[in-house]
């Protein structure tokens, strides 16, 4: 028994040095890895290019008054937007808050900054809630330099870094956003950023599952070894 | 029968195993990227995978009621475990859609009884409880060389033998199902 405590204590050391070697840890797939769409495709990815696609989804309003929680897509996955419960205003006749995401080709001058991504306009119906933020997120190419922030610009811009939350996949980026616009990852044009690979920063669901789960291994587990204990002096 | 011929047959059941979860891993990772299939994918991948394990009683592959409560809290420890790495540099993230994480839970059910219930038992049938813990992971490891950039392996790998030790350790598979479930859905 000893023994395979020890084993065990061992192989979840080992599993952590080596999940911690590479963002985000703990990783099973479902992230896309279909080569990267682009707007306008990078030279050596010409041939072999697709087209990106949209993203149209809706948030229902309950009957709280509170718009819901939700997430929404581009087909391909490229780009995403997700948020908490009340993030959009709610709409006067409680009809569903409409977002569409999509890929556009023009875009203002970014300056000293290199775009790692297409550049995806996010659009609702009803605008977010004041003190609110929305989570974008987009995916970046394997093939290239990964981008160190998400940039953002409203109506004709200028563009402006709205930092990085960290990646839930691999080779994604995201960002809060307070508003709505056009998003892009990329980094200062001057930056070395030579490899590519995902930032990382700090959040909220995944600290609270972990929290759960060893709130529910400390609860469950004292009562487990207190009758343990009993039947063996029993 | 003689004893080398019984163990040749369990040796040739065990490859024939493993060359069947390795296809069918590749098969729903490649079919995965097909427009539209990643869901339907996903789903008859793990109720293949579920399927190799016809035929052998539940105690074989570590399931039972027995010692539930303790299984079921070991499933929330490796899931802690297996989640800690990313929690601490987590920045938040999109949660996956309804039907992906349907598929996500069939594909992970999946997984644990093939690799760890499945071909676990076979290779410990076959030349023991090290090599069971060994092969298990290295097989696991192979199976996501398509679907995982080569940077995640050594961390597949890892959690590959965290997952087969408890197995070994606790005779149970119960623990690595609800770790994996809930790892899954978690990220």
């Amino acid at each position: 028994m000893t023994r395979a405590l020890l084993l065990l204590g061992m192989a979840a050391g080992l599993y952590v040095a080596a999940a911690w070697s590479v963002a985000p840890g703990f990783y099973d797939g479902f992230g896309p890895q279909a080569p990267y769409r682009w707007v306008s495709p990078p030279p050596q990815f010409k041939n072999s290019n697709q087209p990106p696609q949209p993203g149209h989804g809706t948030a229902a309003v309950a009957s709280t008054g509170v718009v819901n929680p939700g997430s929404v897509f581009t087909q391909d996955g490229q780009a995403s937007a997700s948020w908490a419960p009340g993030a959009f205003q709610a709409p006067a006749d409680h009809s569903p808050v409409v977002i569409d995401i999509k890929p556009v080709a023009t875009y203002p001058d970014p300056g000293g900054m290199h775009l790692a991504t297409n550049v995806y306009c996010f659009t609702s119906s009803s605008p977010i809630a004041p003190g609110k933020d929305v989570l974008i997120t987009l995916t970046f190419s394997d093939q290239l330099p990964a981008p160190s922030n998400v940039y953002e610009y409203q109506d004709s811009g200028p563009w402006r870094n709205i930092g990085n939350t960290g990646a839930a996949a691999p080779f994604s980026i995201s960002g809060r956003a307070t508003s709505l616009g056009c998003f892009a990852g990329g980094y200062p044009a001057a930056a070395k950023q030579s490899a590519s690979g995902v930032r990382v920063g700090g959040g909220q669901t995944l600290p609270i599952v972990i929290a759960v789960a060893i709130l529910v291994v400390v609860l469950a587990g004292i009562p487990l070894a207190i009758l343990r204990r009993r039947s063996k002096d029993g | 029968m003689s004893l080398s011929a019984v163990q040749g047959g369990a040796w040739s059941r065990t490859a024939a195993l493993a060359v069947l979860v390795l296809g069918i891993e590749y098969s729903r990772v490649l079919a995965g990227r097909l427009p539209g299939m990643a869901t339907a994918s996903l789903l008859v991948g793990g109720l293949a995978l579920c399927l190799l394990a016809l035929g052998r009683p539940p105690a074989d592959l570590g399931l039972g009621r027995d010692r539930i409560a303790f299984r079921v809290l070991g499933g929330f420890a490796l899931a802690a475990i297996l989640l800690l790495p990313a929690a601490v540099r987590w920045g938040g993230g999109p949660s996956l859609p309804p039907e992906l994480a349907v598929a996500a839970v069939a594909v992970s059910v999946g997984e644990e009884i093939a690799f760890r219930g499945a071909l676990f038992g076979a290779l410990a049938e076959a030349g023991g409880p090290a090599l069971a813990v060994l092969g298990s992971t290295l097989v696991w490891t192979a199976a996501h060389a398509l679907s995982h950039p080569a940077a995640f392996l050594p961390a597949v790998a890892a959690a590959g033998l965290l997952l087969g030790t408890w197995r070994w350790a606790c005779r149970d598979l119960v623990g690595p199902v609800v770790a994996h479930v809930i790892a899954d859905l978690s990220l």
